[in-house]
């Protein structure tokens, strides 16, 4: 399984240029994803929505990994979020956008309560206890129709609520202007995440990955920081199920199985873990061939075969992830560059 | 040096030939579609089903046995509506049983590729496209009628009233083998099974046949069905009954059963590539299988009351094209709303939702595949649209399914729709309940 490195420096972000040519790029990238839905069909956005939802996941699913432990628990978490989101405004009529921070805090608060047993456990059996977890929460869903819809789940769940102020009307019917919404909640979602990760308390994450005997033994609590990043995962994790919810307007447990965990995997360590975008390149690409290019391509019924042999090859020559191709790709035009000048001397 | 540059003009070589490739396959599949839309006298069809995944069994053989129906409809001309006759083409999208990708999928059909009518497997990815269904207008088809309720006017199950039918099976049974008096269920813990188990309930309490144990529902991502088999085998049932579990399931359980020495009686409301489980089990444990999904060279299916075209050729042509190995439940299924739709798009002189739902319902009865049939459903659905009328009991007979009785489903609703609801009721699937 891919181990999550330490975070890169990041010094040439850190003087006065490097600070311009970062905000600069990400000026750029914001300005892409703002006209990017105006390049794509109306079912292509449709998938951009799901993508942007899908980011969100992957990202906080990454964050849990920083200390070491992967979970196949966490689409299940993201389904806790969904369900009580779409709960709580459907039984209870809260107003949606509150409805899904609480799903959030419900998917946190699950993960506080799990982390007492799971993390009694490291590694492997970290892994078993995470998926023996998510189906106990899955079976309650099926088990208990009442509130959870049993094995069909819920449907007609409220969407997000239109704006309209008379001279401003925002339908989030349309997948336009859902992806607007998502993105600015991912975007910040995203921007806590990455903040989270440089901060002390991302360092000791990366410690405890690392070297948690010696983390321990200068005064860490391993247990506390664990719970603290699997309880922060999580609250992202639910907050992309209200997204998902609300948009989708249904939710049943086969949504949130494994099979969509392994998807989730398969992002992750096809992108790469050691750096934040990592995991965001995997979803990225992975989505595009497998929605858009080889559903292009009337390769519908060879998807699977065609994304298996992907993942195949990706660990066989890119065991880093696509997020080592940047790094690679830089290294060999230095290489190039150089390389007259160095032929020359080792002639010499 | 020489060999650096020799790797590198092949790798340019080989994207330049890929990216090429690419392209003109994306060109010619563009291309053609213009082409057809340019002509002006094509109607697309959406077809929004699992083509992939442990459902794919209940998608794709219905695809390709939508690609046969248009084929021929088209070699024939086509299909007439008012004055002209409009060729039929269908667009599948693979919604991998899932609510999200359905909802993708029916946005693309109905946006973009402009169908005039989308055939769906249905269940759990009917929530997902029925936002669509309502703000567009369009008209769909379900093969699961559980999808139907009060709000889904544009939704009609015309072809397969599951799990209704599945009380044929267990009246044929009670009353060609009096000798059977217990049995036992097992389902899959979802949308499908429950439904089915409700209705299993009460065909057999209606036929006296007793339960020797609560339903045993396993979860759908089971794989060793061994534990379960000895469950359901414990207390000696003299029926075994697999629901409508997937292929995936029926497959194993059988196995299982054969494994454990059952030598009872099994029904199931589906076997789908039955062969392989004779290949696996044998003729003498497979002899007298009950089922509900004949094969379509059934001499039975020639009968003056049905309605489906020409079933034995159709059976002969999917064989040749696919491999009879491949002919499932679901293989006619979808041509056969087809056959319906191209008739109330006929008496509708038009193509369009609106007009060819009214058409369709006209009367309140219909053309159904095997025979005519009329729209019901208010007190189980809480809305008419499901088309029902009789249906085929199939045995299997040294290896091979035969179709041994058409039943009416109306006249056993007749008689026993106090049961039917209670059990219904009973497992939370009335459509108020869901």
């Amino acid at each position: 399984m891919p181990e999550p490195a330490v975070a890169p420096s990041g010094s040439r972000a850190g003087s006065p240029a490097g600070r311009i040519v970062w905000r600069l790029r990400f000026a750029l990238l914001f300005a892409v994803l703002a006209v990017l839905p105006y390049l794509l069909s109306y079912s292509q956005q449709e998938i951009a929505v799901l993508l942007v939802i899908n980011v969100l996941l992957v990202s906080s699913y990454r964050l849990l990994t920083l200390t070491g432990e992967w979970s196949l628990g966490h689409v299940v978490i993201m389904g806790v979020g969904a369900y009580a989101s779409a709960l709580l405004a459907k039984r209870l009529g809260v107003p949606v956008p509150f409805s899904m921070l609480i799903g959030g805090c419900m998917a946190a608060a699950t993960a506080a309560i799990l982390s007492f047993p799971l993390f009694r456990m490291k590694g492997f059996y970290f892994l078993i206890g995470s998926f023996a977890a998510g189906e106990i929460i899955r079976l309650i869903w099926k088990r208990f129709t009442d509130p959870f819809g049993g094995p069909k789940g819920l449907k007609r769940i409220d969407a997000f609520p239109n704006i309209d102020t008379g001279f401003l009307s925002i339908d989030f019917y349309e997948p336009v202007n859902y992806y607007f919404l998502a993105l600015i909640i991912v975007s910040i979602s995203l921007f806590i995440l990455y903040r989270i990760e440089r901060s002390r308390i991302g360092l000791t994450f990366h410690a405890i990955h690392w070297q948690d005997r010696l983390a321990e033994s200068i005064g860490v609590d391993t247990f506390r920081y664990r719970t603290l990043a699997f309880v922060i995962a999580s609250f992202f994790a639910g907050i992309a199920g209200g997204l998902y919810a609300h948009y989708v307007g249904t939710v049943n447990p086969t949504r949130f199985g494994v099979d969509q965990m392994v998807y989730v995997l398969v992002w992750a360590i096809v992108g790469g873990t050691a750096t934040f975008h990592g995991p965001i390149l995997g979803v990225i690409v992975l989505t595009v061939i497998n929605e858009i290019v080889l559903r292009g391509l009337g390769l519908d019924t060879a998807r699977p075969l065609i994304y298996g042999a992907i993942l195949i090859l990706s660990v066989l020559y890119l065991p880093d992830g696509l997020e080592s191709l940047g790094p690679k790709l830089r290294a060999w035009l230095q290489r190039r560059r150089r390389g007259p000048a160095t032929a020359g001397g080792e002639a010499a | 040096m020489r060999k650096t540059l020799d790797r590198k003009l092949s790798r340019r070589k080989f994207l330049g030939t890929t990216a090429a490739s690419g392209a003109a396959l994306a060109a010619t599949g563009t291309g053609l579609s213009r082409v057809s839309f340019a002509a002006g006298h094509t109607i697309k069809i959406g077809f929004l089903a699992p083509f992939t995944g442990p459902v794919a069994a209940w998608g794709k053989p219905g695809y390709d046995g939508c690609l046969i129906w248009a084929d021929w409809v088209n070699a024939k001309g086509g299909v007439k509506i008012g004055d002209k006759s409009y060729r039929i083409e269908f667009v599948g999208y693979d919604n991998e049983y899932d609510a999200g990708k359905a909802k993708t999928g029916a946005t693309k059909l109905i946006k973009e590729d402009g169908v005039k009518f989308i055939m769906m497997l249905g269940g759990d990815t009917w929530p997902g496209v029925e936002k669509i269904a309502e703000r567009e207008g369009m008209l769909f088809s379900t093969l699961l009628p559980s999808d139907l309720s009060p709000d889904t006017k544009t939704l009609v199950a015309p072809c397969e009233v599951h799990p209704i039918y599945n009380v044929t099976g267990v009246e044929w049974l009670a009353e060609n083998k009096k000798n059977l008096k217990t049995a036992a269920i097992c389902a899959q813990d979802d949308a499908l099974g429950k439904p089915s188990v409700a209705t299993y309930l009460a065909a057999f309490e209606a036929a006296g046949i007793k339960m020797v144990d609560a339903p045993l529902f396993f979860d759908p991502a089971t794989t060793d069905f061994a534990p379960v088999m000895t469950k359901l085998l414990a207390k000696k049932p003299d029926i075994l009954c697999l629901d409508t579990c997937y292929a995936d399931y029926v497959h194993p359980l059988c196995e299982q059963a054969f494994q454990q020495g059952y030598k009872g009686q099994i029904i199931s409301c589906t076997a789908d590539f039955y062969q392989v489980i004779v290949e696996k089990t044998s003729k003498d444990f497979m002899e007298g299988f009950v089922f509900q999904f004949p094969d379509f060279d059934d001499p039975a299916l020639n009968a003056k009351e049905v309605n489906f075209v020409n079933p034995n050729e159709f059976y002969a042509e999917y064989s040749k094209r696919y491999g009879a190995k491949e002919w499932s439940a679901v293989s006619w299924e979808y041509a056969s709303i087809m056959d319906l739709w191209a008739d109330a798009a006929g008496k509708a002189g038009s193509a369009d939702p609106g007009p060819v739902l009214k058409a369709m319902k006209a009367g309140g009865t219909g053309k159904h595949a095997f025979g005519d049939a009329k729209w019901w459903g208010k007190e189980l659905f809480g809305i008419d649209n499901a088309l029902v009328g009789n249906w085929p009991v199939v045995v299997i007979e040294g290896g091979k399914a035969k179709i041994k009785a058409f039943k009416s489903i109306p006249a056993w609703w007749a008689k026993h729709s106090k049961l039917m609801i209670k059990h219904m009721t009973a497992l939370g699937q009335m459509w108020n309940q869901r």
